[in-house]
């Protein structure tokens, strides 16, 4: 049922959850994920579309594109997160999606992106999508594993407190504008990162990629996952983007269903799936 | 910690102001704390306690004058730097981490604290580890000195009120500060509680080296506790000086009492 080339939408789909879920550890909702995601990806297409008929990309050029990404996403986090992060709740989130506009329609009027119709023939470093399997595969579980490890670190611990009280945590000495500063360009550069492999495994990009749509699907994966621990957003990422392909066989009734589980999800779940509870009885919360 | 420069008082206000809008909060309030001391804030409710309070840990900002930390001008700086310089503080109205569990409340405080090598951090290395243990014991030292440490694993919302309160304050010594605010931290306690409060209070002033600000509704309490009171009326500064001199002083019992006028 689940073949290949979906496992890896799946976990793309995981990474650009942890990418939503990062600053949402430290309290902060930003819908910023698809603007990387999409500075990224374009960056991928750009660099491997360059010079005569490529057909074929080597592993290590895309390892480079993917540094390059993160680079750049970085530093386009700082430049926004500044001044950004000085907003709190809807507010930020409204101006995070604004971001996702400008960079979407920056994108679409680019004279070298390609307009609507975007890039083609981006060239793959595999031949079989068990290749991205493994290869995203393995992102994602440097990404856990970095999660996990930030989870027990001061600066996770730091992300909570602002996540909890942040006046409480400035008053505690917790230079708060750093910490989250941090979870932001963490999580940009993972969907820049993310973006790099999704533009080689789809072979083609355009603007859409990172439109309004997205953010709002990668905070569903964040939702219905539960945001307490790393866990949370990469169930629901590997779950919500399952869930359309799985539901083809009932036709068009599939998009209601999959709105359904959107909507009751929260209802059942108000922490989500993977609740510190659960965490808990499983034995895998000390660290 | 840099030496406090010779002569400066520990703490001193300058003509501190604060206007909210219409309402003047604080005006022309000047005193000085020093080092060591258990220094009183009392006066009837909105006279000001609380906002002198979040002034003094650089929550809000004075509309005139000027604080001085050991000499030093505190204008502009944040709650973080404030904290980073020795002034720690508690809540009247309770803001602890509510989500986390006890232990993790008092080890986020230790943050400041050297952790170890980042790297040793990403490997979860055995420095790593020997260090986060240290860290722990520290905590629930901390959290045994409050009479808190059989609590350690509970959920910090979950604790009884009073408990609550002496976790703020555990919280607060973990950031090792010179100076402590605590804004009513006897609130809810039953007599029997606020005795004992008292005296640890005492205790831990002289093994952390602590001077205290201490806003406390209890007057008994603070006449027992502090050598020294400022007396707070609709946000002017009525009265200063030793219990004695606080209780005898008819301007404070006017304050409270109400005037003939």
């Amino acid at each position: 049922m689940i073949d290949n080339g979906l496992l890896v939408q799946m976990i793309l789909g995981a990474l650009l959850g942890l990418s939503v879920y990062l600053p949402m550890a430290a309290g902060q909702l930003s819908l910023a994920t698809p603007a990387f995601y999409a500075v990224g990806g374009t960056l991928a297409a750009l660099l491997s579309t360059q010079g005569d008929t490529p057909s074929a990309i080597s592993l290590g050029a895309v390892l480079g594109e993917m540094l390059l990404a993160a680079g750049l996403t970085a530093a386009l986090a700082l430049l926004v997160g500044l001044p950004v992060l000085r907003l709190r709740g809807i507010y930020l989130a409204i101006s995070t999606i604004a971001l996702v506009e400008i960079v979407r329609v920056a994108i679409l009027n680019l004279p070298f992106t390609g307009g609507a119709t975007g890039i083609f023939g981006i060239p793959q470093p595999f031949q079989q999508p068990l290749g991205y399997v493994l290869f995203s595969g393995s992102l994602l579980a440097l990404a856990g594993w970095l999660c996990q490890r930030l989870e027990a670190s001061r600066l996770g611990r730091s992300m909570a407190a602002i996540r909890d009280d942040e006046l409480a945590s400035r008053c505690m000495g917790i230079h708060t504008t750093r910490v989250k500063l941090t979870a932001f360009v963490a999580s940009a550069m993972l969907a820049g990162v993310t973006g790099v492999v999704a533009a080689h495994y789809l072979n083609t990009w355009n603007a859409r990629q990172g439109s309004f749509d997205v953010a709002i699907t990668t905070l569903a994966f964040v939702i219905l996952g539960g945001s307490r621990s790393w866990l949370g957003p990469v169930i629901g990422g590997l779950l919500l983007t399952a869930l359309p392909e799985l539901l083809r066989p009932v036709g068009d009734l599939r998009l209601v269903l999959f709105g359904l589980v959107i909507l009751l999800g929260p209802v059942f779940f108000p922490q989500g799936l993977i609740t510190p509870a659960l965490l808990e009885r499983l034995g895998r919360w000390k660290p | 910690m840099n030496n406090p420069s010779s002569g400066a008082p520990l703490l001193e206000l300058r003509q501190i102001s604060r206007r909210f809008g219409g309402l003047q909060a604080l005006s022309e309030v000047s005193f000085q704390v020093e080092a060591g001391e258990i220094f009183g804030l009392i006066g009837p409710n909105g006279a000001g306690k609380t906002t002198l309070f979040n002034l003094l840990s650089g929550v809000t900002p004075a509309s005139s004058g000027s604080i001085h930390w050991r000499g030093q001008s505190l204008q502009g700086l944040s709650p973080d730097r404030h904290n980073r310089l020795g002034i720690a503080r508690t809540f009247q109205n309770l803001r602890l981490f509510n989500g986390l569990s006890v232990l993790e409340n008092v080890l986020l405080a230790l943050h400041r604290q050297p952790q170890g090598h980042g790297l040793d951090a990403l490997f979860n290395s055995p420095r790593f580890r020997r260090r986060q243990h240290e860290l722990q014991q520290r905590a629930l030292h901390l959290l045994d000195e409050l009479g808190l440490a059989d609590q350690a694993d509970r959920q910090a919302g979950g604790l009884a009120y009073g408990d609550r309160r002496r976790l703020e304050i555990a919280r607060a010594l973990a950031t090792a500060p010179a100076l402590l605010l605590l804004d009513e931290p006897a609130a809810g306690m039953n007599p029997r509680e606020k005795e004992q409060l008292c005296e640890l209070l005492a205790q831990l002033r002289q093994r952390h080296q602590l001077t205290l600000v201490v806003i406390e509704h209890h007057v008994p309490l603070l006449m027992q506790l502090c050598q020294r009171l400022a007396v707070l009326d609709f946000g002017r500064l009525i009265a200063l000086g030793t219990p004695e001199q606080i209780q005898a002083d008819p301007r404070v019992i006017e304050a409270y009492l109400g005037g003939s006028r």
